[in-house]
């Protein structure tokens, strides 16, 4: 009897063990496009003083500094600044002024400062330092009052 | 009632815009098929910040012109950290095609001698298909 039971389990064994696990496999795939991205966040604006001459009113004089602002960015955009169109002047000040804005980058990519649009490539985040530089020729000279102008910067 | 006058000043600065300047648009692409005689195109602009700011939606040309276009809204108040969808309707005007700049601009913070005006634009070029 105890034999018959032994060669009766050893037979059940064998049919199991001959039996081959047949899982199922297949692929999942997941795809993702990432289109350009641009966040500009404005850190400060910028302060212009007069040049001794005072034929200079700019945020590169002594004790004027640069706007800064922060370019989050997937790559694949440009970034511009645009000719400075609102001004505010001081009724005293009644001659021509010539406003020309710039930037540059520093951070994920470097950008020597300039005022043509200029491709951002690198992904990341860069730091932009805008400048204004307002001139008169001549004998024409910045007077005594408020000035201010508005820089657009553009990332597109 | 000092207290309550204290506090509604508390409230009401709280509460006020801050004209903040800061932006983000998405898409910044985008290629429409469109079967009338415009097409549209439904932006996400986002606040970057973690207070409300005013934006304002603009639509122009190559050549950085106004375009008559629908902007529905096109001058809202955003939540810190948030964006909203803003649909913009561009009629082709008579042409099969039409390229645009749909731009996200922001309010400089106020009395500072240099203001920088942020703005997202994206490039979007609409074919018509009859």
């Amino acid at each position: 009897m105890k034999i018959a039971r032994a060669a009766m389990a050893a037979g059940l064994l064998a049919a199991c063990a001959c039996q081959t696990a047949s899982a199922a496999t297949g692929n999942v795939l997941f795809n993702g496009t990432i289109t350009a991205t641009c966040t500009i966040t404005i850190n400060s604006n910028g302060t212009m003083t007069v040049s001794s001459n005072l034929q200079s009113l700019s945020s590169h004089n002594a004790g004027g500094s640069a706007g800064s602002a922060q370019v989050d960015t997937t790559g694949g955009v440009s970034l511009s600044v645009d000719p400075v169109t609102t001004t505010t002047v001081p009724a005293s000040d009644t001659t021509a002024t010539t406003w020309t804005p710039t930037f540059a980058t520093s951070g994920a990519q470097t950008i020597a400062e300039t005022s043509t649009a200029t491709a951002l490539t690198v992904p990341g985040t860069s730091t932009v330092a805008v400048n204004l530089a307002g001139t008169k020729s001549g004998t024409n000279r910045f007077s005594a009052g408020n000035y201010q102008a508005t820089v657009t910067l553009r990332c597109e | 009632m000092r207290r309550i006058a204290i506090l509604t000043a508390g409230l009401i600065a709280a509460l006020s815009p801050v004209a903040a300047t800061g932006q983000s648009m998405t898409p910044m692409r985008g290629e429409v098929r469109s079967f009338t005689d415009a097409f549209a195109v439904r932006v996400f602009p986002g606040n970057p910040y973690n207070q409300r700011i005013r934006v304002e939606v603009h639509v122009y040309d190559q050549d950085f012109q106004p375009v008559a276009a629908r902007i529905t809204p096109s001058a809202f108040l955003l939540a810190g950290q948030a964006s909203r969808p803003v649909l913009v309707v561009v009629p082709f005007d008579g042409a099969n095609e039409r390229k645009v700049r749909i731009c996200t601009e922001s309010i400089p913070f106020p009395s500072e001698q240099t203001q920088i005006r942020a703005q997202i634009c994206g490039k979007f070029f609409g074919h018509r298909r009859f």
